[in-house]
């Protein structure tokens, strides 16, 4: 295994920058998710990496090696796509094994490597099936050995979830996440999902136009988020950002915005006098909907709480939940 | 319902005129009504024709160039097709607009010129014009056609192969085409006939009787007189029956698709 790095990375197409100048370094061994809404340029900067794309600018760093202009077949590296791109007409193991047959590795040892592949990510019982007897989370597992066959520096993952339902894509998290552990490999994780992110990644980068907003671990992004856009883009319901701390009977400075999850808004005796618009149950939390002083609120409040649309009540939130940033740049900025 | 019906009695009427009429008696006037089935059937129609005009012989020589032309009209199609979705955008419009342009020129205009070229190359009287057309696919309908069939296969397939190292030919041979195999059938189903059918080019290029194809010995059954067109007919039916044959045989492999449910997970 392999570290990664980026190095001033950039790419334009036809003159539009989608990756600007990106700095990232990715240890090896560890679990680095890429987080950002669609159209951030977060999957080109794993096409980049796997080659599939021609940097504008920039280098990409696996180990020693500066593999900026090497063809993706000599950067050893493997990706899970978010389709899968699993080769209809050949069976699991021909898929798994297509890497190696074109390398003309010997069959014995061919055959050998994808019982080892599959067996670790949980499909050797598959493998004489085609992609279309599968199901959704079974033709990843046969991606994922697929990826893992040919014991690459490093591998890039691209939203491999995002194909499953909700319940396939809780189990099968928890597994990759375990996969990680016992093969300790390099891995870029990109995803759209901030819990995909949170739960899977060691560290997270999150991107917004190409650009990176911060680098943290997922109790850096979700404690300190550097700017606006990342307080309100992880996080669900996004953060409540308002113009000032009166809302939440707090004093802030001038020119200052203030952040607060909706979980860290208190409704209780003690703060400024809000209006219930509106309560949204799910299951057992609720989300309530406030008007203070002309100002939008969400809580998230225990369901039992049974307020209702109409109500009377007092928002509050503790200091230390509240998050400012600069009204202007939107960048994060210190409590004094 | 109605509309499939019509369709097989436009096809079938035809096809069962042929067959009636192949087994009338020689050497009676022709009938003033269309005849479906005939009097008396005299299936020494069809030994006589072949005897008459070495049929046997032409359909060999028919069938030797067919069967060269129409494979390697596929490979060559399928490799072009294939080149073509691996170009950069700007040159494969650029040879895309040549192939488009290449359609649009008269085959019979090119007659002279690639008859003059041949004869240059001492290659006239032999089955290599024939076969020639191959080289470069045939036709650029051929070309266009795989390249459409390649465009529509998922870039992510291809994207995997180049991550797995794998060369363009392994590409094309282990997932561009077995991924478009209909298509390569349909194809190589629509090179054979074309082949099989071509009587053009074998009147230019062949003069020597015993290297005629079928369309030529066709012909030359075409001469005899009216009272014994059941000849001629016969000779329709051994020239359609091939074509016919291989069609039921193939029809089963460009039925099929690899894609179905989970065809790339969506």
């Amino acid at each position: 295994m392999s570290a990664v790095r980026l190095a001033g990375l950039r790419k334009d197409y036809d003159g539009v920058p989608a990756v600007r100048g990106l700095e990232l370094e990715v240890a090896e061994g560890e679990l680095l998710v890429v987080l950002g809404p669609s159209g951030c340029g977060k999957s080109t900067v794993l096409r980049l990496v796997a080659g599939l794309e021609e940097a504008t600018d920039g280098r990409i760093l696996i180990g020693d090696r500066d593999v900026t202009r090497l063809a993706p077949g000599r950067r050893n590296v493997s990706m899970v796509f978010q389709s899968y791109a699993l080769f209809p007409h050949m069976t699991a193991a021909e898929n798994i094994g297509f890497g190696l047959v074109v390398r003309e590795v010997r069959r014995a040892e061919v055959c050998e490597r994808v019982g080892r592949a599959a067996a670790l990510a949980g499909c050797a019982h598959l493998l004489a099936r085609r992609p279309a007897q599968l199901s959704g989370g079974e033709r990843q597992r046969i991606a994922l050995a697929r990826a893992l066959v040919r014991e690459p520096d490093v591998f890039l993952l691209d939203e491999p979830l995002s194909n499953l339902d909700a319940e396939l894509r809780a189990q099968t998290r928890a597994e990759l996440k375990k996969l990680h552990a016992r093969v300790g490999a390099t891995m870029l994780y990109v995803t759209h999902d901030q819990v995909e992110a949170l739960t899977l990644g060691q560290r997270i980068a999150v991107l917004r136009d190409g650009e990176l907003q911060q680098l943290g671990t997922p109790d850096e992004i979700w404690g300190k988020p550097a700017n606006r856009f990342v307080g309100r883009f992880v996080g669900t319901p996004a953060m409540n950002i308002l113009d000032s701390g009166a809302v939440l009977g707090l004093e802030t400075p001038f020119g200052a915005e203030v952040g607060v999850r909706p979980e860290h808004v208190v409704l209780g005796e003690e703060g400024v006098q809000a209006a219930v618009s509106l309560v949204e149950l799910i299951g057992s939390e609720a989300l309530v909907h406030l008007r203070v002083a002309g100002t939008e609120l969400v809580a998230r409040v225990p369901a039992e709480t049974r307020h209702l649309p109409g109500d009377t009540v007092r928002s509050s939130a503790r200091r230390e939940h509240v998050h400012l940033y600069d009204a202007e740049t939107g960048e994060r900025l210190p409590w004094r | 319902m109605l509309g499939a019906a019509a369709v097989v009695a436009v096809v079938a009427l035809p096809v069962a005129f042929l067959i009636g009429g192949s087994l009338r008696q020689p050497g009676l006037p022709p009938p003033r009504t269309p005849e479906l089935i005939p009097d008396t059937f005299e299936f020494g129609n069809y030994e006589r024709a072949t005897e008459l005009v070495g049929l046997g012989r032409a359909a060999l020589n028919s069938f030797l160039v067919a069967a060269v032309s129409a494979p390697l009209s596929v490979l060559v199609a399928s490799w072009a097709g294939f080149a073509l979705v691996l170009l950069r955008p700007r040159a494969r419009s650029t040879i895309l607009a040549a192939s488009l342009l290449a359609l649009m020129v008269p085959l019979t205009a090119l007659l002279v010129p690639r008859f003059a070229l041949y004869r240059s190359l001492g290659l006239v009287d032999t089955f290599a014009p024939l076969v020639a057309p191959a080289l470069v696919g045939t036709s650029p309908i051929y070309v266009l056609v795989f390249y459409v069939a390649f465009s529509r296969l998922p870039p992510e397939l291809f994207d995997a192969c180049r991550l797995e190292a794998a060369s363009p030919f392994q590409v094309w041979s282990r997932v561009a085409l077995p991924l478009v195999r209909p298509v390569a059938v349909a194809v190589g189903l629509l090179a054979f006939v074309l082949s099989w059918g071509n009587f053009l080019d074998p009147l230019v290029y062949l003069h020597d009787r015993d290297l005629f194809t079928l369309p030529l010995a066709l012909r030359s059954l075409a001469q005899l007189d009216p009272t014994n067109y059941p000849l001629l007919l016969a000779g329709a039916v051994i020239a359609t029956a091939p074509v016919v044959a291989i069609f039921l045989v193939a029809q089963r492999f460009f039925l099929h698709e690899h894609r179905g449910a989970g065809w790339l997970g969506r």
